[in-house]
């Protein structure tokens, strides 16, 4: 979790993602910050996400995305 | 019979809600099918059967896609309880996910490429087979122009068509197995000609769940549609008079004129688009239905990437999920990212972001360019979005270093209005491109902006058919329009406080409304009804 919030203060370090619950629906992720996102998640925890995970439920937040990290490493 | 004719107002709408309230809830839905046809026979006539063999084959396609995951989910429980384990029952799982993966993608593109197919063939062919015979003209061949009939909104039912069968595929959803439930959310009567494109998680339900009518959600309703009238009939309609004659004549005019233009129709698109729109979520409301939102105060964007965020908004989601999303996490793309990361070490992120997001945003804007129609225009004002906002994802850093050596506060409000008022420039010169007759004549006028700018041209130049009192009410409504959108954007919504006020103020608001649209409206004699622009689109 932590390497994960590292990542996404890289992109955006004035968001307290500790806290926010709608990144993507208040438009505080835009699409940029997604594309450098999905890279980065892909390097840090070799996981491959794909069209079908791209939905603001696994994105409106940091615990969200975590989930959707450790989901996708179980499988 | 189109969302702003009286026969939809005050016969085909109260007639529907009248029929809806009085049959059991569980027959609504009927009502509102019944009634979305017959809608769709009046706008297309026989077209009505294309639509219903489109929600045919889509409900089919869906069946189909999801008859193959729960044959895949079979199969993989089999493997479990056959007895082998460990490695060896993994390897199998993702085998036989693999194998059903595959064939589920062939059905999803056979499902898209029909779907596809009959919007290319209608909309584009023409246009394609005009280029490509003056390309092979040399080589003797020539592909005919044929005659097509367009029906009515096929851009708008197919995206949504094309969404619900993709998301099947990403397992967001289940099939549907009632065909009217489908065929209710692709052809509801008020969303057909203009959208806004739903999701069908979002809408099908609300539709065949039958609600029954709420005095709330009745006012709410009415409420919406006469604000919807007000701002198509009193600023859009009056414009189109100002508007169509000088983008037909455009060699006629320059300078301040061509400003005037591009501001004027902008304006008539807005008031034209949202007004219908609010008219088609109005009538929505009148059944308990709530419609995804299509525009959130536009011109308060302070960037053109906000603005469309903010304009047209069922169409940007739309190509986000359909388009952006699954481009982005192609291997194309995710190859180029990893690639462009390891050879420039320095700067990798940098370029490789840059790279991504062109690769990304590419499709997507030349894809909302000819989703607009089929002409040259059409494709350059989506590549024109595209290089504005690929500039603007590249500058950013620069922007912000800028801020910071400059010392300029990022909210100062000085940098707020001009950075709106650059957006407003920006979506004005796109438009006029937008409605150029071609894309020489986009040109044309652009270039002669330039020429002989004397603003005191304005007054003596306008077309014939508009006058200055018709101007005043034009800029009158504007302002209006202006400052509800001003106020919505800090969190003061009018319409949502008049629904609160109560039954005098509600009423007031209603009859000033419905006097002020009687009384300078564009209608009656000396005025054509125009046409909703979306709706041809």
């Amino acid at each position: 979790m932590d390497r994960l919030l590292e990542i996404l203060r890289e992109i955006d370090d004035t968001v307290d993602y500790e806290k926010e619950t709608a990144l993507i629906d208040d438009h505080i992720l835009d699409s940029f910050g997604i594309i450098t996102l999905i890279a980065e998640i892909e390097d840090a925890f070799d996981i491959e996400v794909e069209a079908a995970e791209m939905t603001p439920e696994n994105f409106n937040s940091a615990q969200a995305m975590w989930r959707m990290i450790q989901r996708l490493q179980e499988s | 019979m189109a969302i702003y004719m009286n026969v939809y107002l005050l016969l085909f709408l109260p007639l529907t809600l009248l029929v809806y309230g009085v049959a059991p809830r569980e027959k609504r839905w009927l009502v509102l099918l019944c009634a979305s046809w017959f809608m769709y026979a009046t706008l297309s006539r026989w077209l009505l059967l294309l639509l219903i063999a489109t929600e045919a084959w889509t409900w089919g396609m869906g069946l189909w896609l999801d008859r193959l995951r729960q044959q895949c989910e079979a199969q993989v429980g089999e493997l479990k309880q056959s007895g082998i384990s460990g490695a060896e029952l993994r390897t199998a799982r993702t085998e036989c996910r693999q194998r059903f993966r595959t064939r589920r993608l062939r059905v999803l593109l056979l499902g898209i490429l029909v779907l596809l197919g009959i919007l290319f063939y209608v909309q584009y062919y023409n246009f394609a087979a005009q280029n490509l015979n003056s390309l092979l003209s040399r080589l003797s061949l020539k592909l005919p122009v044929v005659k097509v009939l367009f029906p009515m909104g096929i851009s708008f039912y197919t995206l949504e068509a094309v969404g619900y069968l993709a998301d099947i595929y990403w397992e967001r959803l289940e099939a549907d197995r009632h065909f009217g439930r489908l065929a209710l959310f692709l052809s509801f009567f008020p969303q057909i000609m203009e959208g806004p494109i739903a999701r069908y998680q979002d809408t099908a339900d609300q539709l065949f769940s039958g609600e029954p009518l709420r005095m709330d959600s009745l006012n709410e309703g009415f409420l919406r549609i006469l604000v919807g009238l007000f701002k198509k009939m009193v600023i859009s309609d009056r414009l189109s008079y100002l508007v169509n004659p000088m983008f037909a004549e455009y060699q006629k005019y320059h300078g301040s004129l061509v400003v005037l233009m591009a501001v004027a129709y902008t304006v008539q698109l807005y008031c034209e688009f949202s007004g219908s729109i609010d008219i088609v979520i109005g009538s929505g409301r009148l059944f308990g239905i709530e419609l995804p939102e299509n525009f959130r105060q536009p011109f308060s964007a302070q960037s053109p990437a906000e603005f469309w965020r903010r304009w047209h908004m069922s169409l940007g989601t739309w190509f986000k999920n359909y388009v952006f999303y699954p481009v982005t996490t192609s291997s194309f793309v995710k190859n180029l990212n990893k690639t462009l990361r390891k050879k420039y070490k320095k700067h990798g992120k940098y370029i490789s972001m840059a790279a991504t997001s062109a690769a990304a945003l590419l499709p997507v804007w030349l894809a909302t360019g000819i989703w607009h129609g089929a002409g040259w225009q059409y494709v350059f004002y989506g590549l024109y979005y595209f290089v504005i906002l690929l500039a603007g994802v590249l500058l950013e850093s620069f922007k912000a270093w800028r801020n910071q050596r400059l010392h300029i506060p990022e909210n100062a409000v000085w940098l707020r209005v001009l950075r709106t008022l650059k957006t407003w420039v920006i979506v004005f010169i796109g438009e006029l491109f937008f409605n150029a007759k071609s894309l020489l004549a986009g040109f044309h006028m652009f270039f002669s902006i330039f020429e002989d700018f004397h603003i005191s041209d304005i007054w003596l130049h306008l077309p014939p058919k508009i006058t200055r009192g018709e101007i005043m009410v034009i800029i009158a409504g504007s302002i209006l329009v202006w400052i509800a959108g001003f106020m919505k954007e800090n969190g003061k919504d009018i319409r949502k406080g008049v629904l609160e006020a109560g039954f005098p103020v509600r009423w007031a608001a209603y009859y000033v409304l419905i006097f002020t649209i009687l009384l300078f409206g564009a209608y009656g004699a000396g005025y054509q009804a125009v046409d909703l622009i979306y709706a041809g689109f």
